[in-house]
């Protein structure tokens, strides 16, 4: 009887792909949305951009908050 | 009362050393939130000029170039810039004219109305009203990021006072003699804080 040839495992990849980060610091945010720091923090004093906060009180814009907010309704 | 924590007493060589790290990390901190205040002190003292300005502007026939759509689907026309991005707008209604703030995001072309109403003075106070808590917001922050800095570099020592003098600097720092050139350069466009 004919053994089917086993294919090949791929090689395991040599390195892990960049993972995504999930928070920004507002200095990031503002870079990333090509606005000053001050727009940024006028965003999360309105409420319009959601922040958590770190360990000792630093501001954190969730990855998908920035998204949202860059979004074209 | 100066509330400067150093000038109370000398800082040790490790606070010095930590302040002057502190200094460099936050640079662009330290460049931009005086540029801020500036401005928010500007418009604050030039709040009812500002009014009038956007009051003139209402009164005169509007030009096409001018206008602008909100996330609301309103359209507005633009009264007075008063920083990159940022203006006063207005639009007829029924009940009389309308005026608000505006700002133009590049990163995803909206515009977002930050205050309105139908007094231009009035749109105006609230709005130099949310900046000061946005104020607020940023000096919270950049202090709570300057100890979490300070507790990496210099793990178990109290830099209190390094983060106090810090936030001190921040505060009460005026706009350089080198930013001051560039304000007055962009103020012909507005009151000049880049966003």
């Amino acid at each position: 009887m004919d053994t089917i040839p086993k294919t090949e495992e791929p090689p395991p990849p040599t390195s892990t792909p960049p993972r995504e980060r999930l928070a920004y610091s507002v200095q990031e945010a503002a870079d990333m949305l090509g606005v000053n720091y001050f727009s940024v923090y006028r965003l999360i004093q309105r409420g319009k951009l959601k922040v958590c906060r770190a360990l000792r009180g630093k501001l954190l814009v969730p990855r998908e908050e920035l998204l949202k907010l860059l979004r074209t309704e | 009362m100066n509330d400067d924590p150093f000038i109370n007493r000398r800082p040790t060589e490790i606070e010095d050393q930590a302040h002057v790290q502190a200094v460099r990390h936050f640079a662009e901190h330290l460049k931009q939130f005086p540029i801020s205040r500036g401005a928010i002190s500007q418009l604050e003292g030039d709040l009812s000029k500002t009014a009038l300005a956007a009051n003139m502007a209402a009164s005169r026939p509007v030009s096409p170039g001018n206008s602008i759509q909100t996330d609301d689907g309103a359209q507005w026309h633009k009264s007075v810039d008063l920083f990159d991005h940022l203006f006063v707008c207005h639009r007829s209604t029924p009940t009389g004219t309308e005026y608000a703030v505006v700002e133009h995001f590049p990163a995803n072309g909206r515009n977002e109305i930050w205050t309105r109403g139908h007094n231009a003075v009035e749109v105006l106070k609230r709005f130099t009203h949310d900046q000061r808590q946005a104020l607020q917001v940023w000096t919270e922050d950049t202090a709570a990021q300057v100890k979490e800095f300070l507790a990496e570099k210099y793990p178990g020592q109290d830099m209190s006072r390094v983060a106090d003098a810090f936030i001190h600097k921040l505060t009460t720092q005026e706009v350089s003699q080198q930013q001051t050139i560039t304000h007055g350069h962009q103020q012909k466009h507005g009151y000049g804080m880049g966003v």
